[in-house]
């Protein structure tokens, strides 16, 4: 076990050296074997620790550490495989993705270089046990990552969207800090063990808080979660698709982990994470049904995600508090299902956006159109990736979706009557996620796929290389597996929530019968699907005999069709945009019509939409912070003498403070 | 299975009565009930156009909305007997595989390249949207008041209770109604029979299908309607046996399609832009019965 453990750093670090001295054009191979073999290493251990015994134990690392604990157990067993087969196919589609910049190889290097320490690092995030060890791997992942952010560093949009994520990660480790030192001045210990002692003693909520707004920031909980549109779209495609699969998921990794140690305060926690949720949900939704960078789309559509896996969350939590052993079930293991979910088609979405944006070039769907038909594969695995994330049968983002739902309507059955309204409306706002991503995603198919190109493309797209395809295939075959036997991922969810909570509080008799429930929904789906293919099939055998014509759509009697009289994006989105005018921002830039203005001259017109909490609050923040860092400019004055000076006053404060005895 | 066979009667004829009543009303004679049916069959009698255009999707997606409506039709229970497909929580399942189909028929519309089509698809994707709430309350509130989370157990159930149920029933009747008017674009949301594509929202959507297609878009819509007659019906027909309650089924369905008739011929659309906020007023409805709900349970002191 221990030799496991060795092996998964001494890999990336062997593999980053071996990386900087090959030829450019081996180097992505090195990484993808290099992260293949660290997943095996580590995603052995995690299968162990699912099936037998917790990986546990400690090396010393210096004095001031001490022994730093070391355990892999169910949840960090499930997160380590979430993120090494995330990692898995993002490199290998990423090999694909970057064929264009084999040319550059210094660029190359450190890119693929740090995706190993990426990928080494979330993994690390998840098995060690000490604050103070957990926040150097949770910083190295940070900085990697937003490394890997700037790859076209040459654009300035990029370098901001990376600053702007450098920035709010390290806000997420101050309050981190902040909690661990908290716990370290009440327990005199950093390892997490201490952190249930802590809870034990102290008040809950707070520290919890604390903890929540740390790793919130990560997960991109509202209105924590505007690095979020910024730093996709900026990334290359299978960097997005891993952070949007995996790093976001470390959050809610996180926020788990503290539950696992809370002792009180279950219920109005639970509240406070389900209400919360429920509107980060709504919120990016919305927002990313208004969007025309189909990247920001993405991002948002991580946030709406990260509100279902919290509501999932919040109903476990109020599960412990009224001692229901069901919800509890149903809410953290329709979450850990649908972080799993998640990871999975949103990867796979990522990827395929970044086909279209490799052929295309253009991040703007209302660019675009038809690429059905040059890019069909990548489309149909768009169009799979679109339906799952609407949570629609057959595919496994209903069976999560489904789970989550039975826990809202298992909390119904309670006593408490605001529990009662707060599950009814919870209900409700998770049906309006569902139908505005039905919206959402229709509009973006639809815009990017089908119809005609909206403008001549520079290149004419072409379907993406079979290395880009196969990580994506794979995604697929993986995302069937738990539409189809969803019982056995709920067994293993099982056995992680029995290590988390006290022994004895799952009852299995219920449970199990929900797992036949769901082993009854991958039934129904293949049964779907069944259908589908039988009304098909009688559908083409009544074909073959009839006559078949091809025509122009119809134009309503007008002759002169063009491309650009179809539909777009933002019309498609528009009667939403102008019912939610509160919370969607539209900027507009375009010059009046003047009255006397007889002869128009050309004129441009341009709208985008603006991010509710960013434009109102963070904006304001740091309006004004600049302008109160304004008026200590002249310190900074560029002057040397002002500089020795400095120097000066500080030596006489330190002597003047040491006479008086004030400092000693 | 008995519902399945019913609906599948009922489906034959509640078009056609619709038709019957709006032609009775404005002076006709009008054509026989079964009309609809034999101009589906005729439909599925004839070739095909496709706009140069589309793609696989276009001719995929008839397909799959017309399965998604009958795996929809294979949950619906008939009073005592459960459907084909029966489980905790099978309202959700319900609801999710008929925005499958309605995934499939909006991204068909915006394959074509049409404008009109585009706008059809958009109005189809919102209105939808709104009616979900509506919907997933209502069946919050009747798992709340029965304490069970499928179709036929709450539907079973529902009538062990105290009689003021049944007022609640009369409402939840309202509400399912009404969804059944936006899901089957019927008045007074959308208009079947105007002639202008810019003021249509279901029927533009399907303006370039044809033939084998269009008979499933067709079927599907028929079959649409009795299923949501269905679901009211079983709000009222509790445990009785059988031979009460078929014929109430065959009575309630002919009477919503009567009063959809009546409803057409008697009043305008809505203004497009009100109809949004028309359809959330929906939820109001429901919560109207959630609230209902707790005051029976006693919940509220």
């Amino acid at each position: 076990m221990v030799e496991l453990i060795n092996l998964s750093w001494i890999i990336p670090l062997f593999a980053i050296v071996v990386i900087s001295i090959i030829p450019s054009k081996v180097k992505p191979y090195v990484a993808v074997a290099a992260v293949i073999l660290g997943s095996l290493a580590t995603g052995w251990l995690a299968v162990n620790a699912l099936i037998s015994q917790v990986v546990d134990f400690a090396f010393y690392a210096g004095t001031f550490l001490g022994n730093v604990p070391i355990r892999i157990d169910g949840l960090s067993a499930w997160f380590i495989l979430i993120i090494n087969f995330t990692a898995v196919t993002g490199a290998i589609f990423g090999t694909g993705y970057l064929k264009a910049y084999q040319n550059s190889s210094s660029k190359l290097a450190l890119h693929w270089s740090l995706f190993v320490l990426f990928h080494f690092s979330m993994v690390w995030v998840c098995i060690l046990q000490n604050g103070f060890a957990f926040l150097i791997a949770w910083e190295i992942m940070s900085l990697s990552s937003m490394l890997l952010v700037i790859f076209d560093h040459h654009n300035s949009q990029t370098i901001k969207a990376g600053i702007n994520y450098l920035v709010q990660m390290h806000l997420s480790v101050v309050f981190l800090t902040v909690g661990f030192i908290w716990v370290y001045s009440q327990t005199g210990s950093l390892s997490f063990d201490s952190i249930r002692t802590f809870f034990q003693t102290n008040s809950n909520r707070w520290l919890f808080l604390v903890f929540f707004t740390g790793f919130g920031l990560k997960a991109g909980f509202i209105p924590l979660h505007s690095w979020l549109p910024h730093a996709h779209p900026a990334a290359p495609s299978h960097i997005s698709g891993v952070m949007s699969g995996v790093i976001v998921k470390l959050g809610i990794y996180g926020i788990i982990r503290m539950i696992s140690y809370l002792q009180s305060d279950f219920i109005l926690l639970g509240e406070i994470i389900i209400t919360l949720s429920v509107l980060t949900g709504i919120y990016g939704i919305l927002n990313a049904s208004v969007h025309r960078d189909f990247k920001k789309m993405l991002a948002y559509c991580t946030i709406e995600n990260i509100g279902i896996i919290g509501i999932g969350i919040g109903i476990g939590l109020i599960g412990i508090g009224t001692q229901s052993p069901l919800m509890y079930f149903l809410g953290f293991g329709g979450a850990l299902l649908h972080v799993l979910n998640h990871s999975l088609f949103k990867s796979l979405l990522f990827y395929s956006a970044g086909s279209v944006y490799q052929q295309t070039h253009t991040r703007d769907m209302e660019k675009l159109g038809g690429l059905f038909k040059s890019m069909p594969k990548t489309a149909f695995i768009f169009l799979i990736g679109a339906i799952a994330i609407g949570g629609m049968p057959p595919f496994n983002g209903f069976v999560s979706e489904f789970i989550i739902y039975s826990g809202l309507i298992e909390g119904i059955h309670t006593d408490s009557i605001y529990q009662i309204m707060l599950m009814i409306m919870v209900l409700a706002g998770l049906s309006v996620i569902g139908g505005l991503s039905v919206l959402t995603f229709t509009k973006t198919f639809g815009t990017i796929f089908l119809g005609q190109p909206r403008e001549i493309p520079q290149h004419k797209p072409h379907e993406v290389s079979t290395l880009m395809l196969v990580p994506q295939y794979f995604i697929i075959a993986f995302m069937m597996s738990i539409a189809f036997l969803p019982q056995v991922f709920l067994n293993i969810i099982k056995v992680i929530l029995d290590g988390m909570s006290h022994p004895g509080f799952i009852d299995s008799i219920s449970i199990s019968f929900y797992s036949k429930t769901a082993a009854n929904i991958g039934l129904y789906s293949l049964f779907f699907i069944g259908l589908m293919g039988m009304i098909w099939l009688i559908r083409s055998s009544v074909m073959k005999r009839r006559r078949m014509a091809t025509g122009t759509t119809w134009g309503c009697g007008y002759i002169a069709p063009n491309n650009t009289m179809q539909y777009t994006g933002k019309s498609f989105s528009k009667p939403l945009g102008k019912i939610f005018t509160f919370l969607l921002i539209e900027k507009k830039r375009f010059k009046e019509l003047k009255p006397g203005e007889i002869f128009p001259e050309k004129r441009n017109y341009d709208s985008h939409y603006l991010d509710f909490f960013e434009f109102n609050f963070i904006e304001t923040i740091t309006k004004y912070l600049i302008k109160w860092s304004g008026y200590f400019r002249f310190i900074q004055n560029g002057r040397t003498q002002s500089y020795v000076l400095y120097g000066i006053v500080f030596i006489l404060l330190l002597f003047l403070l040491t006479i008086f005895n004030i400092i000693r | 299975m008995l519902s399945f066979i019913l609906i599948l009667l009922a489906a034959l004829f509640f078009t056609g009565v619709i038709n019957r009543t709006k032609s009775i009303l404005s002076g006709r004679k009008g054509p026989g009930i079964f009309q609809p049916i034999k101009d589906i069959i005729r439909l599925f009698k004839k070739g095909m156009v496709y706009s140069n255009t589309t793609s696989l999707i276009f001719q995929l997606a008839p397909t799959i909305y017309f399965s998604s409506v009958i795996m929809a039709m294979l949950v619906v229970p008939f009073g005592q007997s459960k459907g084909f497909i029966s489980f905790h929580g099978d309202f959700i399942f319900f609801a999710y595989i008929l925005a499958l189909g309605k995934f499939f028929s909006i991204i068909a519309a915006m394959d074509t390249g049409s404008s009109f089509e585009g706008m059809g698809a958009s109005r189809e994707a919102l209105y939808s949207m709104f009616a979900e709430p509506a919907f997933f309350i209502l069946l919050g509130s009747m798992a709340l008041l029965t304490g069970q989370t499928s179709f036929q157990e709450i539907f079973a159930t529902l009538h062990l209770g105290s009689p003021i149920s049944y007022a609640l029933a009369v409402l939840a009747a309202f509400v399912l109604g009404m969804i059944m008017m936006i899901e089957n674009s019927r008045m007074p949301i959308d208009d079947p029979k105007t002639h202008l594509e810019l003021t249509m929202i279901h029927e533009v959507m399907i303006l370039d299908n044809s033939g084998f297609d269009l008979g499933l878009i067709l079927s599907a819509g028929l079959l649409k309607f009795s299923i949501y007659g269905a679901l009211i019906v079983n709000l009222f027909i509790g445990m009785f046996p059988y031979e009460y309650t078929i014929p109430m089924f065959f009575a309630i369905q002919v009477l919503a399609a009567v009063i959809t008739g009546t409803i057409e011929s008697f009043m305008a659309r809505f203004r497009m832009s009100h109809n949004a906020q028309f359809i959330f007023a929906l939820t109001s409805v429901s919560l109207l019965i959630f609230f209902g709900v707790l005051m029976l349970l006693g919940k509220f002191i």
